[in-house]
């Protein structure tokens, strides 16, 4: 759960995470812990979560390479 | 993109609603308005929203269905008021009103909130069909793009879903509505519109199925509940 404390991966609760989607391409996001960030392949965007939230504007994401 | 964000037909999108006397609002000049407000809002509107926010939310209680939506969660000041039996998604697009709503969910255990998001609440991150129920309280006088909310939420509401609004809706006529519109001069540094119509929000085939609820004591707020079909 999300806000059971300390950073837990994923900081997501499980159904909820299972309905996210990208807000561009609305194709699946993958967890990445490593980077704490919600990965959209199709966009090559990553979502930042920060301090348990998930920001999930494309202004805010990181662009991946490759 | 789903099937209803293309239900309405070629010509009658966004740009043909006629803007009834609002003044436009963009998203960043919103956000910088909440940011502002962050540290009083509980305070100023907080109290006269109350009534609103507790009438909404019982109205959420009393429906079936689990996982609710709740646009525009703000601070969280409606969270403590759901009953256990609902797990409650949150979504706001200012992260500073977030950062106090995720305080608020630990300091008061409410074991109920599934998350919260920060998102453009008219162009979501969720799958179709993901909510039983979406609940917006006074979001829709705040967004840029009133009817392109209630297509958002229409796609991630399931068909037999449910779809409410609490707001407060331009009293067409009278002093309450001359005020009001005095008041729209201000709206952008405000953050919302006092001179906000129903029909902004709701095309004519939805106003007139919704259930159009007044809020007492005062009926300053109403409470719509649209069934999603």
């Amino acid at each position: 759960m999300l806000m059971s404390g300390a950073e837990i991966s994923p900081p997501l609760d499980a159904r909820l995470l299972s309905v996210l989607v990208c807000p561009v391409t609305k194709g699946p996001l993958t967890y990445d812990a490593t980077t704490n960030e919600l990965i959209s392949p199709q966009a090559r965007l990553a979502f930042p979560v920060r301090d348990g939230i998930p920001v999930m504007l494309p202004e805010e994401a990181r662009h991946l390479e490759g | 993109m789903s099937d209803v964000l293309h239900e309405c037909p070629p010509g009658q999108g966004e740009d043909q609603v006629p803007p009834p006397s609002r003044s436009a609002l963009d998203a960043e000049a919103v956000k910088v308005a909440y940011r502002r407000w962050a540290g009083v809002y509980d305070t100023v509107f907080g109290g006269i929203s109350g009534v609103g926010r507790r009438r909404a939310v019982e109205a959420v209680n009393a429906l079936s269905g689990r996982n609710v939506l709740e646009v525009g969660v703000g601070t969280g000041l409606a969270l403590p008021f759901y009953t256990q039996d609902k797990c409650i998604t949150g979504i706001d697009l200012s992260g500073d009103m977030l950062a106090r709503a995720r305080e608020r969910v630990q300091k008061e255990h409410l074991t109920n909130v599934d998350g919260l998001l920060e998102m453009d609440a008219e162009e979501t991150s969720f799958a179709d069909a993901s909510f039983d129920i979406a609940v917006a309280m006074f979001v829709a006088s705040v967004v840029p793009h009133p009817r392109k909310l209630l297509r958002e939420l229409k796609r991630v509401v399931r068909p037999g879903g449910h779809i409410l609004f609490v707001n407060h809706f331009l009293a067409p006529t009278g002093v309450r509505g001359a005020v009001e519109r005095g008041m729209a001069r201000a709206s952008r540094s405000l953050g919302w519109h006092p001179d906000f119509a129903m029909e902004s929000l709701l095309p004519p085939e939805d106003l007139a199925r919704a259930c159009i609820q007044p809020v007492p004591p005062l009926g300053l707020f109403t409470l719509v509940t649209l069934d999603r079909i």
